[in-house]
C-alpha cells in the first residue's frame, strides 16, 4: 500500500531523448541485408559503399551492434545453405569444382562484407568479445558446408580416391586437389587435421601395408629397396605440391613403419639378396639405399650395423684362423688389409662414414685379429718385408698410405708388446744387414709407434738407429787411425748397445786370422777411446763380401753372412773337408752351421761348394769341396743363408716367454703405482685398474696379475689387511 | 601535360576534394580508403566520368585534416577543429592509429613537453599511475581505478570488490590488472583483470596453497615477456611470497615462499629481468624497518642474489633506500634515497654495499609540507627520478643530470610511469596527472 502511494508522488525524469525514427534499425539493416543478398549473387556493381559504410556506421554508433551482428550471421548462414544444397547436387567429378568456385565466391564474398562492416570489426566487436567478421564467415562455411553430413563424408572419399588414383600412376588436377586442401587449412589446423589427415594416414597405412606385402614376395632385396624410395619420394613430392607441409612428418613416418620397420628383419636377412650379399658384392649403391632408409626407422641403423659386425667377425675369424693362410704372413695381413679397405670403402661410400660404424668394424677387427696369436709377428713380417723390397719403386705418399695402414692393424692388437718384440728383431736384421731400402720410411713408422704408444715404446728402436750413426763414425775414427790398413781386408764394426738390441749371448765362432787380428786392432782402438765399455763380437749377425776365384777362373764377388765367410776361408788351405772338421774349425753352433752350409752347398745357383752325398739336407758325416763348375750370370753373387722366414715353433714359444718374462716387471710395476696412489685396495678393483693401465701394450692376463701381486707381498711391498684377505695394503 | 589517372574527386559533406589514389593507399588496406580502392569495390568503375565525384556524407573540415595526414604524414589540427571531432572522424575512416602516431614522435627523455594536465575528481591521495603500450594510462586512488584512452579520454572506472588498490598493470593495450587488499572472510580481493574500454571483469585470479584456493592481499606486479605475471602476495596463514600466473590461461603457475627473515610478500616493486631470467623482488623502507632487494630465478626455485641494509651502520640512517630499478646493460641496481641521491649496488657482486652518489644530491633543505617517496624509472638507457614536484632525467654512462620536469600545480609526485612514448606524473594534491610526450621532430 505504502508503496503505491509513494508512486503517486514519484516525479518522472526529464527525458532529453531524441526521438530517432523507431523502425530506423530495421529499415538500415534491410538495405544493409539486401547488400549482402546482392553481393552473394554476383550483383554488387550497384552497390554503394560509401552508403552502405556509413549505414553500418551508424548501426554500431545508435546502439544497434548486437542487431548488426545476429543479423549477419542469419544471412549468412542462409546463404551458406543454399550453396551447401548447390554442392551437394554436383554430380561425380564436378563435385570438387563446385566446392571450389563456391569456396571462392564466398571468399569474395565474405571480404566485401567485411569491408561493408569495418567500423563493426574495429569497435562493436573486440568490446563485446565477439567472432571478427572474417573468421565468422570462415566458421559459418566449415559448420554449414565442411561439416555439413552429406558434403562432409563425401569431401574426405574424393579426396582421398584422388591421392589413390595419383598412387596407382593416373594423372590429377592437382591444382584442384591444392585449393580444396589450402580451403581446409585456411579453415584452421584442427579442420585439417581432424577431416582430412587422420583419415588419409590411415588409409595410406592401409595401401602401403598391403603393397609392401605384394613387393616382399616378389622381389629381392635390392629392388624392395628401390621401390620403398621411390614410394618415400612420392610422398614427400605430394607433400610438396598439395598437402600441408607439417604433413611430411607423418606420411613419411607411415610409409617408412609400413615398407621398412615391419619387414626390416626380413629385408636384411632376405636369402641370396640381403645385407650380407651386398657387402660380399660390393653392392654400395644398394647399401647407401638401404642405409638411407633404415636411418629413417628406430633401431633401424643398428640393425644394419649388427648384421655387418657379426659377418665381419665371421670372415675375419675364418680369415685368420685359415692354416693356409697362416703360411705367408705377408699374404696374410694383406688379406687382412685388404679386408679392411673393402670396408672402409663401403662405410664411406653407403654409409655415410657414420662414426658408430666405423666403431663396429673397428671392434670386429680388434675381435678378430687377436684371435690369432701369431698376428703381431706377421704384422712385424709385413712390415718387414714392406721395408726389405716391397717399398722400392714406390712414391712417398704411397709409403705412408701403407705405414698408416699398417698402424691401423696395429691399433687393434691387444699384445702390443709381442709386437714391439719382433718389430725389434726384424728391424735389427734390417740395420746390420743393410737392407732397409728406405731410411725415412723406417724412422716414418717409428714417428707413428711413438705417437700411438708414446716415447717408452720407441726409444730402443731408435737407439738401434743412434747406434748405426755412431758406429759409422766410429768405423771412419777407426781408418783415420790406422793408415796402414788401407791395403788388405776392410772392417767394418757395427758397435751394439746391449739392451736395445735383440742379441742373444752367443759363442764367438773361431774367426779367420786375417780378420781375428783386425778385430783385435780395432778393439784395442775402440776401448782406448771409450773406457770402461766391453765389446763382445756377435758373429751370428754379420755378413762379408768375399773374392773368390773358382776353377777354370771365374772370379766372382760372393756376399755371405760371417759364418759363410769363415767356413769358405777354410778352403783357402783345403780341397776337402768333412763336416766335422769344419765344425771343429770354426765352433759354429751346429744349427746354424748346417743352415749356412745348406744355403752354400744346396741352392741353385749358390752353390759354391759340393757336397758329398748330394742331398737336400746336411749331415754329420757330410764332406763339403769347392764347386770348381760354379757359374753366375753376375759378377756379385749373394748368398743367402736360409733363414725361416717366419719362427719355427720353439723359437716362438721362445719369444713368447720371452716376453712374458718382461710383462712381469711391468705389471709389479703398475701395481705399485697403482697401490701407492690408493694405497688400500681390494683384489678386483687391482686387477681393473692394472688391466686397464696396460692395455695400451698388452692385455694382463688376471692369474698373471694374482702372481705378481704374491710376488710383491713376499717382497713386503704389500700386505694383505688382517681383517679382509681381500684387501692389499701398500708398505711404504 | 596528359591526363593524369589516378586522380579522385570527392565531395564530402557538399565540398570538393580532390587527391590521388596514391595518397589514399596511405590509409592502409584496413581503412575506408583501403575497402573502397580493392578490386571489389573499386570505385572508378562507378566513376567513368572523371568530372563526376564520389560523395561522401562526413564533415568537411575533419576530412581536411585526415587527407593532409595522409599526404603528409603530419598531423596540424586547426584551432577550429575540436580534437574529438577529429578523433571520432578518423575512427569512421579507420584511421585513428594514423592520427596517433602522428600526434606525437618518439620518446626522449630529454625533450619532452607537457601536453596536457587532466583532473581527477578521486578523494584522497592517488596510489599509482601506469602508462599503457598504446598512450592510455590508468589510475588508481584507492579502491578505482580510472582508465583513460589515448586520446584522454576516460573510460568506464574499475574496482576490485571496492577493495583497495595497490598496483595496476597493462597486461596489453586491451587489458587492465588491478592487485587489491582482501576482504576478510569473503574471498574478495586478489587480482583482477579488467577490459580497458568497457571496465569489464573478465577473470579474477586465485591462489592456491596445498590444494586449496584461498584469498589473499596482492601487492606489486610486473610481467614477463612470456606471458606470465608476477605479484607479492600475502595470505593469512602466513602464506607470504611471489605468486605467478599464466596470462592466457589465468592459472597460478607457480609460487615462491618467502624464506624466515627476509621479505618477498610484503614487497614495494616487482621487475622481470630478461636477460637474466630473474625477477626482482624490492620491499623497502618504510613498509618494513629495514629494505630487501633479492633476484629470484623461478627456474631452479632458487633466490640467486640478495641485498639488504639489516645491520647498517646508524650513521647511514638518512640514506635509507626509498626505490630500486635494476639496470641489466651495467649490471647494477639504482636506488634512491629521500633526498634524491641516487645509489648503485654491483649486481654481480653478492652482497654488496650501495655506492651512494652525491652528485645529484640538489634539492635538500627545501622539503615541502607533504613530502612523496622518490620513484625511479628506466627507459631507452635514461633514468628518471621523482622528486617532490619534479622528475630529474638522468643520462650516460656516470648518469649525469640532463633535464628536469617540473610543474608547479598539484603538488609533489606521487608516482610517474613511462610508456606509449609518453610519461604520466600523478601528482598528490588535487588528484592531477601531466601526460608529457616528445612533440614531432622538427620541420626543417
Amino acid at each position: 500500500m505504502s508503496n503505491q502511494k509513494k508512486r503517486n508522488f514519484q516525479i518522472e525524469a526529464f527525458k532529453h531523448r531524441v526521438v530517432v525514427d523507431p523502425k530506423y534499425a530495421e529499415k538500415t539493416w534491410k538495405i544493409l541485408e539486401h547488400a549482402i543478398h546482392e553481393i552473394y549473387n554476383h550483383n554488387a556493381s550497384g552497390l554503394s559503399f560509401e552508403e552502405l559504410y556509413r549505414n553500418a556506421y551508424n548501426m554500431v554508433l545508435h546502439k544497434f551492434g548486437e542487431k548488426l551482428y545476429s543479423g549477419l550471421v542469419t544471412t549468412m548462414t542462409a546463404h551458406l545453405k543454399e550453396i551447401s544444397k548447390s554442392i551437394e547436387a554436383a554430380q561425380g567429378d564436378l563435385f570438387l569444382e563446385e566446392l571450389n568456385r563456391k569456396w571462392n565466391d564466398h571468399n569474395k564474398a565474405l571480404q566485401m562484407i567485411r569491408d561493408i562492416l569495418m567500423y563493426m570489426d574495429r569497435t562493436y566487436i573486440p568490446n563485446s568479445r565477439k567472432t571478427p567478421v572474417y573468421e565468422l564467415g570462415l566458421n559459418l562455411w566449415r559448420d554449414n558446408i565442411i561439416h555439413s553430413g552429406k558434403i562432409q563424408s563425401r569431401l574426405l572419399s574424393t579426396l582421398l580416391e584422388l591421392v589413390h588414383r595419383e598412387r596407382t600412376g593416373e594423372v590429377i588436377d592437382r591444382g584442384l586437389m591444392r585449393n580444396t586442401i589450402k580451403m581446409l587449412m585456411d579453415l584452421g589446423s584442427s579442420v585439417y587435421q581432424d577431416d582430412f589427415e587422420k583419415p588419409f594416414l590411415e588409409v595410406s597405412a592401409e595401401f602401403y601395408k598391403v603393397e609392401s606385402q605384394k613387393f616382399i614376395e616378389c622381389c629381392d632385396c635390392g629392388d624392395y629397396l628401390k621401390k620403398a624410395e621411390i614410394r618415400l619420394n612420392e610422398e614427400i613430392e605430394r607433400i610438396a605440391h598439395y598437402l600441408d607441409v607439417k604433413s611430411e612428418a607423418k606420411i613419411t613416418n607411415v610409409v617408412e613403419k609400413e615398407m621398412i620397420a615391419n619387414h626390416m628383419t626380413r629385408l636384411v636377412h632376405m636369402e641370396n639378396s640381403g645385407l650380407v650379399n651386398m657387402l660380399l658384392d660390393d653392392k654400395y649403391e644398394d647399401l647407401g639405399r638401404m642405409y638411407n632408409l633404415f636411418k629413417r626407422v628406430p633401431n633401424g641403423l643398428s640393425m644394419i650395423r649388427d648384421v655387418m659386425t657379426s659377418h665381419l667377425r665371421e670372415t675375419g675369424k675364418q680369415l685368420v684362423t685359415d692354416a693356409e693362410s697362416s703360411k705367408d704372413p705377408v699374404e696374410f695381413v694383406q688379406r687382412l688389409l685388404d679386408e679392411r679397405d673393402k670396408y672402409d670403402k663401403i662405410i664411406c661410400q653407403a654409409f655415410s662414414n657414420a662414426k658408430t660404424f666405423q666403431n663396429a668394424l673397428n671392434s670386429s677387427f680388434e675381435y678378430f685379429i687377436n684371435l690369432n696369436s701369431r698376428s703381431p709377428e706377421f704384422i712385424s713380417l709385413f712390415v718387414d718385408d714392406k721395408l726389405r723390397k716391397g717399398l722400392k719403386g714406390v712414391s712417398e705418399e704411397d709409403v705412408e698410405i701403407i705405414l698408416d695402414k699398417v698402424m691401423m692393424l696395429f691399433r687393434y692388437l691387444q699384445e702390443k708388446d709381442v709386437f714391439e718384440k719382433y718389430y725389434k728383431q726384424h728391424l735389427a736384421k734390417r740395420l746390420l744387414s743393410g737392407k732397409t731400402v728406405s731410411d725415412d720410411a723406417e724412422r716414418s713408422l717409428i714417428v707413428k709407434l711413438k705417437t700411438e704408444c708414446g716415447y717408452q715404446f720407441t726409444s730402443k728402436l731408435e737407439g738401434m738407429f743412434t747406434d748405426m750413426k755412431t758406429s759409422q763414425d766410429t768405423m771412419q775414427g777407426f781408418y783415420a787411425n790406422h793408415i796402414e790398413l788401407a791395403e788388405g781386408p776392410t772392417l767394418v764394426v757395427q758397435v751394439l748397445t746391449t739392451g736395445s738390441w735383440p742379441t742373444q749371448p752367443t759363442i764367438t765362432c773361431n774367426l779367420p786370422t786375417e780378420m781375428a787380428a783386425l778385430c783385435e786392432k780395432f778393439r784395442s782402438h775402440y776401448l782406448g777411446t771409450h773406457t770402461g765399455r766391453r765389446l763382445s763380437w756377435q758373429t751370428n749377425m754379420g755378413t762379408a763380401d768375399i773374392k773368390a776365384t773358382f776353377g777354370k777362373g771365374q772370379k766372382h764377388e760372393l756376399n755371405v753372412s760371417t759364418y759363410q765367410m769363415c767356413v769358405l776361408m777354410l778352403f783357402n788351405n783345403a780341397d776337402r773337408l768333412s763336416y766335422k772338421e769344419i765344425e771343429q774349425a770354426t765352433e759354429i753352433p751346429a744349427s746354424d752351421l748346417k743352415r749356412c752350409l745348406q744355403s752354400m752347398a744346396c741352392v741353385k745357383g749358390k752353390n759354391v761348394l759340393r757336397k758329398e752325398p748330394m742331398s737336400k739336407d746336411i749331415g754329420t758325416d757330410d764332406a763339403f769341396f769347392v764347386n770348381d763348375k760354379f757359374t753366375s750370370k753376375f759378377y756379385k753373387v749373394k748368398i743367402g743363408t736360409v733363414v725361416a722366414q717366419k719362427e719355427s715353433e720353439p723359437e716362438k714359444l721362445e719369444t713368447r716367454q720371452r716376453v712374458e718374462e718382461d710383462r712381469k716387471p711391468q705389471i709389479e710395476a703398475a701395481i705399485v703405482r697403482i697401490m701407492k696412489s690408493r694405497r688400500v685396495l681390494d683384489h678386483n678393483n687391482v686387477i681393473a685398474e692394472v688391466t686397464k693401465q696396460l692395455q695400451s701394450r698388452f692385455l694382463a692376463n688376471p692369474t698373471e696379475i694374482k702372481k705378481r701381486i704374491e710376488s710383491l707381498i713376499e717382497r713386503e711391498f704389500l700386505e694383505r689387511d688382517s681383517d679382509d684377505r681381500k684387501l692389499y695394503r701398500y708398505l711404504a | 601535360m596528359g591526363i593524369q589517372k589516378d586522380i579522385v574527386k570527392f565531395n564530402v559533406g557538399g565540398r570538393i576534394f580532390q587527391t590521388t589514389a596514391t595518397t589514399l593507399a596511405n590509409a592502409g588496406r584496413d581503412s575506408f580508403f583501403g575497402a573502397l580502392f580493392d578490386d571489389n569495390w573499386d570505385l572508378r568503375q562507378h566513376q567513368p566520368n572523371s568530372s563526376q565525384e564520389f560523395f561522401i556524407d562526413r564533415n568537411p573540415d575533419c576530412f581536411a585534416v585526415l587527407l593532409d595526414l595522409l599526404r603528409t604524414g603530419d598531423l596540424y589540427i586547426p584551432s577550429n577543429v575540436p580534437e574529438r571531432l577529429l578523433y571520432r572522424e578518423a575512427m569512421f575512416y579507420g584511421l585513428i592509429d594514423h592520427v596517433r602516431s602522428a600526434k606525437w614522435g618518439p620518446f626522449d627523455g630529454n625533450r619532452l613537453k607537457l601536453s596536457r594536465s587532466v583532473t581527477g575528481r578521486a578523494p584522497g591521495d592517488g596510489t599509482a599511475i601506469r602508462a599503457g603500450p598504446d598512450g592510455g594510462c590508468c589510475v588508481a586512488h584507492g579502491s578505482m581505478v580510472h582508465v583513460f584512452d589515448w586520446t584522454l579520454e576516460e573510460h568506464p572506472p574499475i574496482n576490485l570488490d571496492y577493495q583497495r588498490v595497490n598496483d595496476i598493470g597493462w597486461v596489453n593495450a586491451e587489458n587492465v590488472l588491478i592487485s587489491a587488499c582482501e576482504r576478510l572472510g569473503k574471498g574478495d580481493g586478489g587480482m583482477g583483470l579488467f577490459n580497458s574500454s568497457t571496465g569489464d571483469l573478465r577473470h579474477k585470479f586465485n591462489v592456491v596453497h596445498d590444494n586449496q584456493t584461498k584469498s589473499y592481499t596482492a601487492g606489486a606486479l610486473s610481467f614477463s615477456p612470456d606471458y606470465k605475471i608476477f605479484a607479492s602476495c600475502k595470505g593469512r596463514s602466513n602464506e607470504y611470497g611471489i605468486g605467478v600466473w599464466d596470462q592466457v590461461t589465468g592459472k597460478q603457475m607457480d609460487f615462491f615462499y618467502e624464506s624466515p627473515g627476509w621479505s618477498l610478500g610484503d614487497a614495494d616493486k616487482l621487475q622481470w629481468l630478461n636477460g637474466s631470467n630473474c625477477l626482482l623482488v624490492a620491499t623497502l623502507f618504510p613498509r618494513k624497518d629495514n629494505c630487501y632487494i633479492s633476484l629470484l630465478d623461478f627456474r631452479e626455485k632458487r633466490m640467486v642474489w640478495s641485498w639488504s641494509d639489516i645491520g647498517a651502520l646508524l650513521t647511514v640512517d638518512e640514506k635509507r633506500v626509498r626505490d630500486a630499478i635494476a639496470m641489466e646493460e651495467c649490471n647494477s641496481i639504482c636506488v634512491v634515497n629521500e633526498y634524491d641521491d641516487l645509489g648503485f649496488i654491483d649486481l654481480r657482486i653478492n652482497g654488496g654495499s650501495v655506492r651512494w652518489s652525491s652528485r645529484s644530491r640538489l634539492l635538500k633543505g627545501k622539503m615541502p609540507d607533504e613530502p612523496c617517496y622518490p620513484k625511479l624509472a628506466l627507459h631507452n638507457g635514461q633514468l628518471f627520478s621523482s622528486m617532490n614536484d619534479c622528475i630529474s632525467v638522468f643520462c650516460g654512462p656516470d648518469w649525469v643530470l640532463t633535464s628536469r620536469l617540473r610543474r608547479s600545480y598539484g603538488g609533489s609526485i606521487c608516482d610517474f610511469s613511462i610508456g606509449g612514448d609518453r610519461l604520466f606524473a600523478l601528482h598528490s594534491e588535487e588528484n592531477v596527472f601531466d601526460a608529457w610526450e616528445t612533440p614531432s621532430p622538427p620541420i626543417i
